[in-house]
């Protein structure tokens, strides 16, 4: 360690050019919320709170906000005992770990886009869903998957499961492996059963790390279903599959109106630090 | 070890799940829409490879590609270029004024790039930017910088101090220590750090999309394949061109199965 803290200048490229690509943009979403701005090609007006007060009476930021709550309140209580259930036979090496290691993992080289084009593919009226469905003798299940507004939504969250469950699992075994062998046995001999083992040893073992991946999934889940959304329903049928994350985007883009656009920014942030500070004391760490 | 057939069944299954919509799409991109229609999950009954050539003429997959190339090398060099003597500093002080630095990147580590999408859209408007590759060369490498400086930190800090010592007493300066000495003992995380950015910079989309736009002499990969859907989508193109697209990935991921995965998972690890 130096004394001198002049090599800290080093730091300052990063600094500033993270200062002007993320936290600059950060910043100024504050400030266009308080304007009237019909599209980036116009001059905005300073009009304060107004469009708070159009945003909380509009009913589509209303069904917005259910079908978030929906999405994170479904997707990650899902997503996480799952990945953890998973990860955790992963890191008993069973037979053929290796080949199930690989393809939980895969999805995470998948992009968004690349992602949203599988699943068009499946779920489209003459795709893969029905087409095994028909197979199965079960036509009368058949159904317009993204079309219905009664299936739109599930079917997102579906996606976000099939995506999520394994790569986290992958995460949680990697984790899990710098758990001693020891621990582990000796519970087992003292024959506490597979079940208990997993959740009354391994898991207050890791749960910092658990809180950690649950927290980025949240944010993930919760900010990042937009690009899905406009790949696959453009938030509907009427607004059946409109979360935060894709008002956001469809009202500054599609809608012309900024303002309102970087309010609902603004709310979708707040709902992150809202989830993080549940997730953070659901998930407290031991006290040691 | 007891035969636990509950949790094999299950983890089978989910692996069965996670590889049938691959399945499909492998099979489909060799098919008419016809017959994916009528024979979803058969092999092809004849392969029709030019869906692969359709694809890539129609959605001028070449020049995306080489736009997506260019963009994540550039990008990657940039964020290196910026986060390495970041991490160098870092790891050498520990001052409050280093932890301040250190909290303001794991704070923004947490926050998605999503959040600032319009702002950023405006800021790319007002640098004359707007519709170019050069914004997302710049703009990605931001986005990348607290997970990339946090980690290239934790590696740089392995480095002992009885070596930088006897460097400095031969007279090293930052610079020599940086290249001789830090960044060969902290290569697994350069390494780590490299692939990670790249695969994310690589798969990159929303922002693609609303800053470099889809005008196919700058659009990436990913903008460029989604304007293969339309009223009468060739479902069979489309597939075609997603494994196209996704190929060069699973592609370095074979070749680097190890590395990538522990360069992934240590994204994720970081604590």
């Amino acid at each position: 360690m130096t004394r001198s803290p002049r090599v800290l200048w080093l730091t300052v490229p990063s600094l500033v050019w993270f200062a002007v690509f993320s936290v600059g943009p950060l910043v100024a979403m504050f400030v266009i919320a308080t304007l009237r701005w019909k599209g980036l090609l116009y001059e905005p007006t300073y009009i304060g709170l107004d469009n708070v007060t159009k945003v909380f009476a509009d009913p589509t930021f209303h069904a917005a906000v259910r079908n978030s709550l929906i999405q994170v309140a479904v997707a990650i209580p899902v997503m996480i005992p799952l990945a953890f259930m998973l990860g955790y036979h992963l890191n008993t090496k069973p037979r053929a770990y290796r080949i199930l290691s690989v393809l939980y993992f895969s999805p995470g080289l998948i992009s968004i886009s690349m992602t949203g084009m599988i699943f068009y593919g499946v779920l489209s009226p003459n795709g893969g869903v029905n087409g095994l469905l028909r197979g199965l003798g079960l036509d009368s299940l058949a159904n317009a998957w993204l079309a219905d507004p009664a299936t739109a939504l599930p079917s997102l969250i579906a996606i976000d499961l099939w995506r999520g469950i394994g790569w986290t699992a992958v995460l949680f075994a990697a984790r899990l492996a710098s758990v001693p062998g020891e621990v582990i046995e000796a519970a087992q001999i003292d024959g506490a059963g597979r079940f208990r083992t997993m959740w009354q040893v391994a898991f207050p073992m890791v749960k910092d790390y658990v809180r950690t991946l649950t927290m980025l999934q949240f944010l993930w889940t919760l900010f990042t279903s937009a690009a899905l959304i406009l790949l696959l329903t453009k938030g509907g049928p009427g607004t059946s599959s409109t979360t935060l994350s894709y008002l956001v985007y469809a009202k500054a883009f599609s809608m012309r109106d900024l303002g309102y656009s970087q309010v609902v920014g603004v709310v979708l942030l707040l709902f992150g630090i809202a989830g993080m500070a549940l997730i953070r004391a659901l998930l407290r760490g031991d006290t040691r | 070890m007891r035969k636990r057939p509950l949790a094999t069944v299950l983890s089978w299954l989910y692996a069965l799940i996670l590889a049938a919509p691959l399945y499909y799409l492998a099979v489909s991109a060799l098919k008419t829409n016809i017959e994916i229609f009528t024979r979803p999950f058969a092999l092809p009954a004849a392969w029709l490879w030019e869906n692969f050539h359709t694809a890539w003429e129609t959605a001028r997959l070449g020049q995306a590609l080489l736009n997506s190339v260019l963009i994540s090398l550039v990008a990657i060099v940039l964020t290196l270029a910026l986060a390495v003597p970041a991490a160098y500093a870092l790891a050498r002080t520990d001052s409050r004024a280093a932890r301040v630095i250190t909290g303001a990147f794991s704070a923004g580590f947490l926050i998605p790039p999503f959040a600032a999408l319009i702002p950023t859209v405006v800021l790319a408007i007002n640098m004359g930017l707007f519709g170019t590759r050069e914004f997302q060369m710049l703009f990605l490498p931001a986005s990348a910088l607290p997970l990339s400086v946090l980690l290239l930190t934790q590696f740089m800090r392995t480095v002992p101090a009885a070596l930088v010592e006897s460097a400095a007493l031969d007279g090293a300066g930052h610079w020599r220590l940086l290249t001789r000495v830090f960044v060969p003992i902290a290569r697994p995380g350069v390494v780590s750090v490299t692939i990670l950015q790249l695969l994310t910079f690589w798969n990159e989309y929303l922002f693609a999309l609303t800053i470099t736009g889809t005008s196919p002499d700058v659009r990436t990969v990913q903008v460029a394949l989604p304007t293969l859907i339309s009223d009468a989508t060739n479902l069979g193109v489309l597939a075609a061109g997603t494994v196209l697209t996704v190929l060069p990935v699973y592609v370095a991921y074979s070749l680097m199965n190890r590395r990538m995965q522990e360069a992934l998972t240590a994204g994720a690890v970081k604590e």
